[in-house]
């Protein structure tokens, strides 16, 4: 209020009313646009004016700087729209040299693992041999030579395929089961084949596994890759081949004298799973159709869960593999093989352990 | 000086859109059953989500695009993009260039290294991608002289040698 009162205009620095009355500065203001308007050169003298010349470099650098600016920043895009479209012609092209209808085998998520190799106790005695689904029973041999793999006794062999949808139901059980026995490394992700029956049904794989054990020598074969033969519909690429030692027990127990639906031929059937030469499983124990449309990580993050199916058919299937296994070991450990779900797998297959 | 007219809005949708995702993927990563995806030969997002890649020195990637995406959301305010403190612009500038650098990775990882596509984590990059060619190309306006000040206002054209010819 009192700056509204002050006399006005008696220098340059004085406050500006607060009014809307426009100040002789402010007309000054305005009667000094349309002069900055006008073409350099033709009598600008306003007092306020910038000098021409002085108006024209700094135009002039402005939108060159800004032009410059604009340059950069579409330079940049276009850098970085060339190597996105690199990396994706680099893999455009080498894909057309290797089929890639198939889902390729990683190692396994931790969590993925840690599920697996960490079924509750109470979750594989709650399970049994009780399964919503059908579960097949291995075949039981008597008076069979211990297996021996590469001088260690007892063992356990698997023969399979990462493209076989039987193998992927099969290593879902072998893997918890084995993980009650030892330790597991490497495991591998994968899924059976795209142009198969049960296509792409999630599984381990493993090739490249290892089963640290103080009770049992697991030894695991995946013959062919999931990766079809461009050429030839049908068939694989060649992933693993047995030892000497492993074919020979391979060609002496899938045989028809031995499993009731085994090769006369010499053929064998993938999975085929021999426990210790004393309890045989070939073919997929449980159908893989239940698996269909199930992550790696539903699958085994249900593992937990014993009312669930799927998890019934896996426990059910690994508590056989447990009371082979168990028998092998002569009941041991005993946290294991004493437990009542083993037991029961032990006494629905007729077999004693330890 | 060209006028920012759509890019604010564009942007923050993006923001919205990439912090949404980057929260699903990060809830995911640890409750991996709860992922809704493709699964075939090309797409996998589980194999990429729990891949040995979907963590850098043990922090989810996915956690790392929460990262990104909350400053950038508030950078992109459009009392962001009015800003006249250049920093602010900077620091989006820079923040969309590491995001850019950060996808390119990623990409690199999913077609090279875990040979599968996330569809839900390539929508992220597409947003990432989107945002950088919005912020690269507006830069030379928001980082340019007079922009924010109460003459130039963000979408005005600057008119700084007349206004510093008045001042007093």
């Amino acid at each position: 209020m009192a700056e509204q009162n002050t006399p006005p205009g008696k220098g340059g620095n004085t406050p500006k009313p607060k009014g809307n009355t426009p100040s002789a500065k402010d007309k000054s203001r305005a009667a000094s646009r349309p002069v900055a308007a006008k073409a350099p050169g033709k009598g600008a003298k306003g007092g306020n004016t910038p000098r021409p010349g002085a108006r024209k470099s700094g135009a002039s650098a402005s939108a060159g700087n800004s032009r410059r600016g604009v340059l950069l920043a579409w330079g940049a895009v276009g850098v970085v729209v060339i190597i996105l479209a690199a990396l994706f012609i680099v893999k455009a092209t080498s894909s057309n040299s290797t089929n890639t209808s198939y889902i390729a085998t990683t190692a396994a998520s931790s969590q993925v693992v840690t599920d697996v190799t960490t079924v509750p106790l109470s979750t594989w005695n709650a399970v049994g041999v009780t399964s919503q689904v059908q579960v097949a029973k291995p075949t039981i041999l008597s008076d069979q030579p211990a297996m021996t793999i590469d001088g260690k006794s007892p063992a356990m062999l698997y023969y399979g395929a990462e493209y076989c949808p039987y193998c992927a139901a099969e290593r879902w059980a072998m893997a918890t089961a084995l993980a009650r026995f030892g330790t597991w490394s490497n495991l591998q992700t994968t899924a059976s084949s795209l142009s198969d029956v049960d296509a792409g049904t999630h599984t381990l794989s493993f090739h490249g596994a290892t089963l640290d054990s103080p009770y049992i020598t697991f030894r695991g074969i995946e013959q062919y890759t999931n990766i079809p033969v461009a050429s030839t519909p049908g068939e694989y690429t060649t992933l693993q081949n047995p030892t000497k030692e492993e074919g020979a027990i391979l060609a002496k127990y899938s045989s028809s004298k031995y499993l009731p639906n085994g090769s006369t031929s010499g053929g064998i059937s993938f999975p085929f799973v021999d426990i210790n030469n004393a309890m045989l499983f070939s073919g997929a124990s449980y159908d893989p159709q239940i698996l269909a449309g199930l992550s790696w990580s539903a699958i085994a993050g249900g593992l937990s869960d014993p009312t669930n199916p799927v998890t019934q058919a896996i426990l059910t299937t690994g508590n056989y593999m447990s009371a082979g296994i168990c028998q092998a070991t002569k009941g041991q450990p005993g946290s294991v093989c004493k437990s009542s779900g083993v037991q029961a797998a032990a006494k629905a297959l007729g077999i004693t352990i330890g | 000086m060209p006028a920012l007219r759509w890019q604010p809005l564009v942007s923050l949708l993006l923001c919205i859109y990439g912090l949404g995702a980057s929260i699903y993927l990060t809830y995911t990563h640890f409750q991996p059953k709860a992922l809704e995806c493709v699964s075939n030969a090309t797409f996998n997002c589980e194999k990429v989500t729990q891949s040995p890649q979907s963590e850098i020195f043990g922090v989810p990637v996915a956690m790392l695009g929460l990262v990104f995406f909350v400053p950038m959301l508030l950078l992109c305010l459009p009392s962001a993009w009015r800003a006249a403190d250049r920093r602010i612009h900077l620091a989006r500038l820079i923040l969309s260039v590491t995001g850019v650098g950060m996808i390119i990775y990623l990409i690199i990882a999913e077609l090279f290294i875990i040979k599968a596509i996330c569809l839900w984590c390539s929508s992220v990059h597409l947003t990432t991608f989107i945002l950088f060619v919005i912020i690269a190309t507006a830069s030379p306006i928001v980082l340019g002289p007079g922009y924010g000040t109460e003459d130039a206002e963000g979408d005005l054209p600057s008119q700084t040698p007349l206004a510093d010819g008045l001042a007093t």
